[in-house]
């Protein structure tokens, strides 16, 4: 989408860079003027400077149109799957599932994303545009291969999955993906903001929730109460209230990992890594993830899972099985 | 900015570890506490007490962030925020660690130069802390790092001052200042210490970044 010009005057400063922003992520101009002013007048009435009480332009307009993209995504409700495009590494159901359970036509299409409720008609925040490709990406370990060639393609506005069996290096390409582990092999493309969530550990047991957003949100260069504030809206959305006192080490394993996706998203990533994210969740706290996880795709992140969880696999729009590359 | 932060919480999480904390800050003491009657002698073990506690302090926290550090690089946090940060902190509280027995030694000894013994707690506070993080950048696991720096306390505390295996070990310096401080040694003492001090400092210090920059480089992978 090509930006628009502005009506009226030009904003400068603060303002200017996060309408910029808003408009560079595809809003369209009159929206992106409606809430910049909304933005500023806020800022106004509580006396504070809008970079002191959102922190930088650019990362609360990513904030914001997360935020406005919160409704559970169309699919989840009344899936509407289409072909997937073409022959690739993308499973194709037979060979992976066999004869075990029917997954039925969910697994493996890309769904249709629909139109995004909150932003009105022409908002499109990237759909399509590649946030991740790996090419005949490859790691051994002296002489064990884990895998080889894996060539995989993730777009802004899609889920990919990533299913194999245990040991096969998921986790291994996931931080690859990340850029914690180098690949033998191989050349990755990536955008740059990306978040990534461990299976387990990523969090300080003798610190807060509060104090991980702001651990955090200092990292991604986010003021204080702005880190915060996002944190805990970010929670809230996991059915989590973060308790004031209470320790990483004394939270349950499900709400620890609430509090690992909170950390993955709290920069506003394009790309988020989830490495089996849902240990220890309920059921509930399940279902709200994959909510969360669909709200991330209609605002333009990719997002990539892996899983070993069949039933998973209907939220994706893409499935790589790393067992068969491997 | 995002050192300070670090820097902050790091000294909030060691702050709640309380039996942890109890535990270091009487450390030194029960080392002065032995040798109390030998006024130098003692002065001289609290000390060394002092360095192997604010170590082995700082060994465990860097290696109890291991997990989080990774995750920080990625969000934005470059290394030397990381690193930095919690060195900072550690150091922080290793110099008020070495203030109060400074005052303790002071009330209880009177030693003839002050200032000095205060410097020579301060000065191994100071290096104490990077030697610590750069023993846990090198040995990962907990147990090993810390038996490496029991050796390093024992080697120092057990090898007779004019060898050159004393001469290596990262608070020589100490014993040095510990000559000038207590048996009226001259001022080559004191300067050959601060030397021993600033170069014991840049290795640990500069080795801890090296190894961390290392570890927790991130490529930059070209955008699509």
């Amino acid at each position: 989408m090509t930006p628009a010009p502005h009506r009226g005057k030009p904003e400068s400063g603060w303002a200017g860079r996060f309408e910029d922003e808003l408009l560079r992520l595809g809003l369209q101009p009159g929206r992106a003027r409606e809430l910049t002013e909304e933005t500023t007048q806020q800022a106004a009435e509580s006396a504070t400077a809008p970079d002191a009480l959102f922190g930088p332009a650019h990362l609360y307009a990513r904030h914001l149109l997360t935020e406005l993209n919160t409704a559970p995504h169309p699919a989840i409700a009344n899936p509407n799957p289409r072909p997937a495009p073409g022959p690739g590494p993308y499973l194709d159901p037979g060979p992976y599932l066999g004869p075990g359970p029917d997954l039925g036509p969910d697994l493996g299409p890309a769904l249709d994303p629909g139109p995004s409720p909150g932003l009105g008609p022409g908002y499109g925040v990237g759909h399509g545009a590649v946030r991740l490709r790996l090419a005949g990406v490859s790691k051994r370990y002296r002489r064990r291969t884990v895998f080889s060639n894996v060539d995989l393609t993730v777009r802004a506005g899609e889920v990919t999955a990533i299913v194999g069996a245990n040991g096969c290096g998921k986790s291994t390409l996931l931080r690859i993906c990340a850029g914690l582990v180098r690949p033998s092999d191989g050349t990755v493309h990536r955008t740059r903001r990306v978040g990534f969530v461990p299976q387990d550990g990523g969090t300080a047991g003798w610190l807060t929730a509060s104090e991980h957003f702001t651990l955090f949100g200092a990292a991604a260069g986010l003021a204080y109460r702005r880190a915060r504030s996002t944190g805990e809206h970010l929670a809230g959305r996991l059915a989590w209230r973060p308790a004031p006192d209470q320790l990483a080490q004394h939270l349950s394993g499900g709400t620890r990992q609430k509090l690992n996706l909170v950390l993955g998203e709290l920069h506003a990533p394009d790309l988020l890594l989830l490495d089996e994210p849902y240990q220890g969740f309920d059921q509930g706290t399940y279902l709200d993830f994959w909510r969360q996880v669909h709200a991330w795709r209609d605002a333009g992140k990719a997002v990539v899972v892996v899983t070993h969880l069949l039933h998973d696999l209907q939220h994706a729009d893409h499935v790589y099985d790393l067992g068969a590359a491997a | 900015m995002t050192a300070l932060v670090v820097a902050a919480l790091s000294a909030r999480e060691v702050g709640r570890r309380r039996v942890a904390l109890a535990l270091m800050v009487t450390l030194p003491l029960w080392f002065y506490l032995l040798r109390r009657e030998a006024e130098g002698q003692s002065i001289r073990m609290l000390t060394l007490g002092m360095g192997w506690a604010v170590s082995a302090l700082t060994l465990f926290v860097v290696n109890g962030s291991r997990s989080v550090d990774p995750r920080l690089r990625l969000t934005g946090a470059s290394t030397l925020d990381v690193i930095g940060g919690r060195l900072l902190a550690l150091t922080g509280g290793g110099v008020v660690l070495a203030l109060g027995y400074w005052v303790l030694v002071l009330a209880d000894q009177r030693p003839d130069r002050p200032w000095a013994a205060g410097l020579m707690m301060v000065l191994t506070a100071v290096v104490a802390a990077p030697l610590g993080s750069l023993v846990a950048a090198l040995l990962p696991r907990e147990l090993e790092g810390a038996l490496a720096l029991l050796s390093i306390c024992a080697v120092q505390m057990l090898a007779d001052p004019p060898t050159l295996a004393a001469h290596l070990m990262p608070f020589w310096s100490f014993r040095e200042l510990g000559t000038y401080v207590v048996d009226g040694a001259d001022a080559g003492y004191l300067w050959r210490a601060l030397l021993h001090a600033a170069v014991t400092w840049l290795i640990c210090a500069g080795g801890t970044y090296a190894l961390f920059a290392w570890r927790l480089r991130l490529p930059r992978y070209p955008e699509p």
